[in-house]
């Protein structure tokens, strides 16, 4: 997510001599990506940068300016860091708040403290500034404080009027599904079991935890004790109910990536401070702080090693041992304490290897291309067939096509995948044929020419059950306006152009408006295809050629391959036959005899001819035109 | 007299076979049949003669004429067309050849032939995986879990079907890096991989499909460190884009990768001086990273004694971003209206 960080705000923590490009420069090579800066109305630079989702330390000036700190320094430029107190408030023990938590896992640490005499007015300029420096609209002292601690160090917190906590009671617990509340921007949530909610002494539901506060116990201009509220939440729960209820807040986006375990009481304190200086408010409660989980410090291996290796090159031992303590890690035997706020990011060595070579700079590794063992496998035949196929079809006049994997439920088949949350209906099935949609494309290109061609190779999808769906490779083509036999002469061919000596199995669809289209299982080509290449050897004697005019029964069930099968077996010194042309019922062929042995004669060749017609009139009734 | 006829007709052949214009046939004509030509002189010449000899030789005087008016007719006529049959031919050949019906291939795949033809010398082999997997190749093995909020990055398709009970529910692979971990379950190592498949995302404007191509590559061996990926990828923004561009790393966070870069290319405007159209110098490319030990892991490789690098960008977005194709918005790519694919 993109956060905001005005320099001015910044400058709380870290004074450096770098200008923003520099600043900008810096953590765009070493850290985050500065997509832009951005000037307020009084010119003030504020940079937009876009944290990674590993980051949320560093979704808080806080978190820039730590990261600042340390890097600064080492591009040459100064980089002080103000010494910060933690502040800490006065318990009394005059008010109190009865916290019941049925299940711990929902609230890993709880924490609140009850203020007085509180007095709601505007925020002072620096504050409502800031705030609208990074988008946020100012509404008075008290809610402002708790969201410029949200952006100043990354914590989000939440005020109560405390008085509208009936019974000074709560209860924190999963929502009953259909559970409803009013949150702070007025609409009217109901919820799904499972979101973290918190129930006052009314059984009413006060707040929606981690998301936004609820209506009934917010804040006003009469409120004048406040329940000031820090937490650590599950993120699971918080990044579930946020989701499903669509309210992504500010607050939520921070909860589930987690919270600094270490920063909840600081911010609190710091929190109080502010609405001691800027509200007039006094503490009037002790510190009630809850922990639900045993919070370790972690410890994580330094494979000096490791962090050579995965750079390519040799970072020294000193180098690796300044970069890691300058971003907080503790340096002990062979391992480093991480800091509480990147306690979730950092659990490997390769971990520690990525923040070493970050800060040393990506940009001075040299450019190196792999050496060592070539792979074993090396199967480019499958592509280059089919890059062989396309390149052919082109030359046919094709146009290869690339259309959706998924499409409309008419148009995808019998028994289609569906998509379980579509974006659009004409999207929603997994096809399980090319043509239909390629017979789209013609349609949607009828304005094109008379004679269109089109062609696609891509997979299909075929549900198998328990198994992953079947995804067949196909090669779909599709024309409009060329003859039956010339279509399927190209089918024909481009198995010949592969090395496919026979044929496989594919099925000419006659369609309305002179269209043709036909489908063909790819792989069960491929597995044909041999582009190995035998050599006949070439013979010293002349072949006859003729040409033979056979009359076929108009009202048999003859094929072609039948008439062609009987001539081939009737002599083995036919050479070749080809199919020449037909007219009405006449059938004209090419024939070539040739015999090996010894030149043929025109009265073998004859000899031959009657053996064919005799075979094809006996087996088919198939004559010769006289 | 006879005789000189014959050596006139004689003579005139000969001429005749001289001629290659309609200018000199005019000049033979006028030599032989004119007003003052050479039969016009055998007529005078004949006026001495006796009338009955007159006649005789009036009659083969004519017949001479006559026999060479026809062959200066018919050459006439032979010449005027040969004059203009060789504009004619001239003419045509000038016409443009016959139209051979072209097809053509699609962007797409002439973008993935291209990204294809430049690994191969890497000795990257070129790999398909499946378009719809199970939800644990495209996120759980890819140290992704269910909860993470890395997630939301993929606007993911689900298939309406039964879980299945350790792979999870079937998804559309939002991305090619479902490959990585079949790949290494193949157990051949060292792994050269460049997969390329199609994709799906919940997602389609002017820069976004719902189907979309990726490629992937995938290195796995001893020794394979950061200094690798950056050559691998200099290697190819040189090939596909030119001589003069460059590739940097910037820090990015991805799951499945240890360290996580986004890659950037130097700006083809100004080179990576920074001009208006680019502001830095530089133009996001896409994302790569050092192959994450859990991912190693899910593969069955060891992380102890094997490194490696993972690269997935998309072919369209790639290609588009090669200066020179123009192409305003992506869907086109898609569209299949004959008048875009003929522009390529």
């Amino acid at each position: 997510m993109n956060i905001l960080v005005p320099q001015n705000w910044l400058k709380d923590y870290v004074k450096t001599d770098a200008k923003p490009a520099d600043i900008a420069n810096a953590l765009s090579l070493h850290a985050f990506s500065v997509e832009k800066i951005i000037e307020t109305a009084n010119g003030e630079p504020v940079f937009e940068i876009e944290i990674t989702p590993n980051r949320r330390d560093a979704l808080s000036v806080l978190g820039i300016a730590r990261e600042l700190k340390a890097l600064l320094p080492r591009l040459g430029f100064k980089a002080e860091w103000p010494e910060i107190k933690n502040k800490k408030g006065n318990e009394t023990d005059k008010l109190k708040l009865d916290v019941q938590i049925a299940d711990k896992s929902l609230v890993p640490r709880f924490s609140a403290l009850i203020l007085e005499d509180v007095e709601i007015k505007d925020s002072p300029d620096f504050i409502k500034q800031r705030l609208e420096a990074v988008g946020q609209r100012p509404l008075n002292n008290v809610i402002d404080i708790t969201n410029y601690l949200m952006f100043d160090k990354g914590q989000p917190m939440h005020a109560f009027d405390y008085d509208k906590i009936k019974g000074a009671k709560m209860i924190l617990r999963e929502s009953r599904k259909g559970e409803k509340l009013i949150t702070l921007d007025g609409a009217t949530r109901e919820l799904p079991a499972g979101v973290i909610v918190i129930e006052d002494g009314d059984s009413r539901l006060i707040d929606l935890c981690g998301i936004m506060g609820a209506q009934n116990s917010e804040v006003d201009q009469n409120t004048k004790r406040v329940l000031l509220f820090v937490q650590v939440y599950d993120p699971v729960r918080i990044r579930k109910s946020s989701m499903v209820l669509g309210h992504r807040t500010e607050a939520a986006l921070r909860f589930e990536k987690g919270i600094d375990f270490e920063g909840v009481i600081p911010a609190l304190w710091e929190a109080t401070d502010l609405m001691k200086q800027y509200a007039n408010a006094k503490e009037a409660s002790k510190l009630i702080d809850i922990l639900n989980v045993e919070y370790e410090t972690k410890e994580v291996l330094v494979d000096y090693e490791k962090i050579n290796l995965v750079a390519g090159i040799e970072i020294n031992k000193k180098t690796v041992d300044e970069i890691l303590q300058g971003l907080g890690f503790e340096l002990g035997d062979q391992k480093v304490k991480v800091p509480s706020w990147r306690y979730d990011d950092i659990d490997l060595p390769e971990d520690l290897a990525e923040e070493v070579i970050r800060f040393y700079g990506y940009y001075k590794l040299p450019n190196k291309l792999l050496t060592g063992d070539l792979p074993k496998r090396t199967r480019q035949r499958l592509f280059s067939l089919e890059f062989t196929v396309k390149i052919f079809l082109k030359h046919q006049g094709f146009f290869e096509c690339y259309t959706n994997s998924a499409t409309s439920e008419e148009l995808a088949g019998k028994g289609a995948l569906q998509i379980a949350n579509p974006l659009t209906e004409e999207f929603k099935y997994f096809r399980t044929s090319l043509l239909p949609q390629l017979a789209e494309v013609i349609t949607k290109n009828l304005s094109y020419g008379d004679r269109i061609k089109v062609f696609e190779l891509a997979s299909v999808y075929l549900s198998q059950e328990g198994k992953l769906p079947a995804q067949p490779l196909r090669l779909g083509l599709v024309a409009k306006g060329m003859e039956f036999l010339e279509f399927k002469g190209v089918v024909e061919a481009l198995q010949k152009e592969i090395g496919v000596k026979d044929s496989v199995d594919f099925k000419i669809q006659e369609q309305k408006e002179d269209v043709l289209m036909a489908e063909l299982d790819f792989e069960e080509l491929i597995k044909k295809a041999t582009k190995i290449k035998s050599y006949q050897p070439l013979c010293g004697f002349n072949s006859i050629k003729e040409d033979l005019t056979l009359v076929v029964p108009p009202d048999g069930d003859i094929t072609y391959p039948q008439i062609e099968k009987i001539i081939l077996d009737s002599d083995r010194r036919i050479l070749k036959l080809n199919f020449k042309g037909i007219y009405k019922n006449f059938l004209t062929l090419a024939i070539e005899y040739h015999d090996s042995a010894k030149q043929i004669s025109s009265e073998q060749t004859q000899e031959i001819r009657k053996k064919i017609f005799e075979e094809l009139e006996k087996k088919l009734g198939v004559k010769l035109k006289m | 007299m006879d005789m000189d006829l014959k050596e006139l007709l004689s003579q005139f052949k000969d001429d005749l076979k001289k001629i290659s214009s309609l200018e000199d046939l005019e000049a033979v004509r006028l030599k032989y049949a004119g007003k003052k030509g050479v039969l016009a002189k055998f007529l005078e010449e004949i006026k001495t003669l006796s009338v009955e000899e007159k006649k005789e030789a009036g009659k083969k005087i004519n017949e001479a004429k006559q026999e060479i008016q026809e062959k200066i007719a018919e050459l006439q006529n032979s010449l005027a067309g040969a004059k203009s049959a060789s504009a004619q031919d001239r003419f045509y050949k000038t016409l443009p050849g016959k139209k051979i019906a072209a097809g053509h291939l699609h962007i797409i795949t002439q973008a993935i032939r291209e990204i294809v033809e430049i690994f191969k010398p890497l000795g990257f082999v070129r790999v398909r995986h499946p378009e719809i997997d199970w939800e644990w190749f495209a996120f759980e093995a890819l140290n992704i879990p269910a909860t993470h909020p890395a997630r939301d990055e993929w606007e993911t398709f689900f298939v309406d079907s039964p879980p299945d009970e350790k792979y999870g529910r079937l998804v559309i692979t939002p991305h090619t890096s479902n490959g990585q971990v079949r790949e290494m379950l193949k157990n051949e190592l060292p792994i050269r991989m460049l997969g390329i498949s199609r994709c799906g995302r919940r997602q389609e404007d002017v820069s976004h499909l719902q189907t979309f191509f990726q490629f992937e590559g995938l290195a796995v061996d001893k020794g394979i460190s950061i200094t690798h990926l950056k050559g691998t990828l200099d290697y190819f923004a040189k090939n596909f884009f030119g001589p003069g561009r460059e590739i940097r790393l910037r820090p990015h966070d991805f799951r499945f990768t240890e360290p996580s870069f986004e890659v950037d290319i130097n700006c083809s405007l100004c080179l990576g001086k920074g001009c208006n159209f680019c502001k830095s110098g530089w133009v996001e490319l896409g994302g790569a990273g050092m192959v994450h030990p859990n991912v190693l892991k899910a593969g069955g490789i060891d992380s102890k004694i094997y490194t490696g690098f993972a690269f997935g960008w998309g072919v369209e977005r790639t290609y588009m971003m090669k200066s020179g194709t123009q192409i305003d918005d992506i869907r086109h790519l898609f569209n299949n209206d004959l008048r875009f694919l003929e522009q390529f």
